[in-house]
């Protein structure tokens, strides 16, 4: 039942998409999170790229459910949503009461602690 | 699923310890306000005694790596505990008591700081409970949301919020690495149950998918436990988080990184290299660098500090690297002693690491200057030994250990590493753990020597002295007497170290073996 699904339903021109498609994509989504965050300075939009990995390693995660007919994959998937929700409350009760002790959503400004 | 319930009474009692907490922290009435920090101890006893009578799970493949990991937890964790009563809230407290402002459950901070502290255990207990990638990476974030939190909220001033920052960005980083590799690794096996990754890998052997998700996930979890290349948040969160919450960053999170990367690689198997007792040669090279670096790096960037929570910050960095040998050792022949059992020793040098290292920061914790600012310079400790005896040789004691010196308790767990690793054959990353410990004394012996040979600070300089919570100087006293007295019963403890670091599936070499043979059956063309 599950192969049935999983093997016949695509009609013919999605037929080509494979797993490596969705790899490359999750990949390329991936890197750009990574380099998003060293690049940019604002606060919500490094949070956003976070976001971005995670959602990346969420597409890789239902695509390998899917390849080995596993299901657990996209289980993760469900968990990884809701840990993601979880940070996204905290970051952005975060970036709220940073902006309102330096008027600055940029990492910049933060530069107290070194040495 | 339930059948896995009877291993988790431990978590349970935390959870349920921390909803209690989380209720009565906002009571209006200070009595009932002041219970938090009790009831979270006697959660966190008989979540201890819980897991000192918990049973080895036959199933898993660390079998008995459950009931000690949670006992340490426990035990350090109520120590961390007495040590973070009073960070938040005192002057509030204070405020309220002599009428000068109402309780506002919104300005309150109590509630919050105990159970999100008990939740980061319960995620730790968890982490060594993991059965699957899915259990492991809620559990590992389980243990850490809530350490964000506790950073911002540990003291009213613009430094923490900063380290709070610089925490949680860094954070949601290493988390979104271990969350990508554990999804190739997944990938590269087609299983989530360690179990099951176990006989994939012994049937189909490693694939590049495979070694790729182990790479990526190693790189994020170096940052639970503070590894080159995810350390450069150390440091600063430690400088900018009060001393207590510092000294809970170090245990941890670290202790749950630990723990993560020795499951992990169970999965994976020591049934790699020349005497089938190794990891698989890519994983291990990555482990031997990241050792490697960040014993150097950690080491190297201590020795130009001045401030004591930085230095003790770039120490927790080496220490990662020195426990890591012992993943790189792996659990050694079967049925071998503490002294060839990598896991042991690593299992056994966090419990050493986690009363040392709590023990100094203990000691800054009991000292603030008159303006009420936390004590971090180095010259804060200086002659402390005869301003404040207890929490200088506290210091002096505390220092010594995790420099290592032969009769404390830090010598012991640095044995074992060694040990182990020289068993195993890994001769060049014990000579760089060698080097390493000797670059490690010129900043030890200045924690030792400032407070105890060094004049006390002139009065007219801004001196420090004691915090009114009687707690944090016991927490240094006690972790002071466990450097010496739990060597003297360090036979039971290594003992029990050494079950807890056996590994089900090593030294079932035949069976990776036997896959091998049966692809190439499979392989050969049929007459």
């Amino acid at each position: 039942m599950l192969e049935v699904l999983a093997q016949g339903a695509f009609a013919e021109p999605m037929a080509s998409i494979t797993l490596a498609h969705y790899l490359v994509l999750s990949g390329a989504m991936f890197v750009l999170g990574l380099v998003g965050f060293v690049t940019r300075r604002n606060l919500i939009i490094m949070f956003l790229c976070t976001e971005m990995m995670f959602q990346a390693s969420g597409l890789a995660l239902v695509a390998f459910a899917r390849y080995s007919m596993n299901l657990d994959g996209q289980t993760f998937v469900i968990f990884v949503l809701t840990v993601a929700a979880a940070e996204a409350a905290m970051g952005l009760a975060l970036v709220v009461l940073l902006f309102r002790k330096q008027e600055s959503l940029s990492a910049e400004v933060w530069n107290q602690l070194k040495g | 699923m339930t059948d896995k319930l009877i291993y988790l009474w431990p978590e349970v009692t935390l959870f349920i310890t921390t909803c209690l907490v989380m209720v009565l922290g906002l009571s209006p009435q200070a009595e009932v306000r002041r219970l938090c920090a009790w009831v979270s101890a006697v959660g966190l006893t008989v979540a201890a005694g819980l897991a000192a009578n918990g049973e080895p799970d036959p199933n898993a493949l660390l079998p008995n790596i459950m009931p000690f990991a949670k006992v340490v937890i426990a035990a350090v964790g109520l120590l961390l505990l007495m040590l973070l009563a009073g960070t938040v809230d005192r002057e509030y407290e204070a405020d309220i008591e002599s009428g000068k402002t109402k309780f506002n459950p919104l300005r309150s901070n109590r509630a919050e700081f105990y159970s999100f502290f008990l939740f980061s255990l319960t995620g730790l207990m968890l982490c060594a409970s993991a059965e699957s990638l899915i259990w492991l990476f809620l559990a590992l974030e389980l243990t850490s949301l809530p350490t964000y939190i506790m950073v911002i909220i540990s003291t009213r001033g613009a430094k923490s919020q900063e380290a709070g920052v610089k925490y949680f960005f860094l954070g949601a980083l290493g988390a979104a690495f271990f969350l990508f590799g554990f999804s190739l690794i997944f990938g590269g096996t087609g299983a989530t149950h360690f179990d099951d990754i176990a006989d994939s890998i012994a049937a189909n052997g490693i694939n590049p998918i495979l070694t790729l998700g182990l790479l990526i996930s190693m790189i994020g979890l170096s940052f639970k436990i503070a590894a080159v290349p995810m350390h450069f948040y150390t440091a600063d969160v430690y400088q900018g988080a009060a001393s207590p919450v510092s000294a809970m960053l170090a245990f941890v999170p670290k202790t749950a990184g630990f723990i993560a990367i020795i499951t992990i690689c169970a999965a994976v198997g020591w049934n790699y290299g020349p005497n089938h007792t190794s990891l698989p040669e890519g994983l291990r090279l990555v482990l031997w660098i990241t050792a490697a670096l960040t014993m150097t790096v950690g080491n190297m960037l201590a020795l130009r500090q001045r401030s004591v929570k930085r230095i003790l910050a770039y120490s927790s960095i080496a220490h990662s690297g020195y426990m890591l040998v012992g993943v790189i050792a792996g659990p050694g022949p079967v049925g071998g002693s503490f002294t060839s059992n990598g896991l042991a020793a690593v299992l056994f040098y966090l419990l050493c690491y986690g009363f040392m290292n709590v023990g100094t920061f203990a000691v800054l914790a009991s000292l603030k200057h008159a303006d009420g600012s936390e004590a971090d310079d180095i010259d804060d400790i200086r002659g402390l030994c005869s301003t404040h005896p207890l929490l200088g040789w506290s210091m002096v004691l505390c220092a010594l250990s995790l420099l290592g010196m032969p009769p404390l308790l830090g010598f012991v767990g640095k044995l074992g590493l060694f040990t182990s690793a020289i068993s195993a054959g890994e001769y060049a990353i014990v000579i760089v753990l060698g080097l390493n410990s000797a670059i490690a004394a010129v900043y030890y012996l200045r924690l030792i020597v400032t407070p105890y040979l060094d004049k006390p600070a002139e009065q007219d300089v801004l001196r420090v002295e004691k915090v009114g919570i009687i707690t944090r100087p016991m927490v240094a006293v006690i972790s002071a007497a466990s450097v010496i007295g739990l060597v003297l019963v360090a036979q039971p403890l290594i003992e029990a170290s050494s079950r807890a670091g056996v590994a089900t599936r090593h030294g079932d070499v035949h069976a990776v073996e036997q896959a091998a043979a049966l692809r190439d059956d499979i392989n050969e063309p049929r007459p």
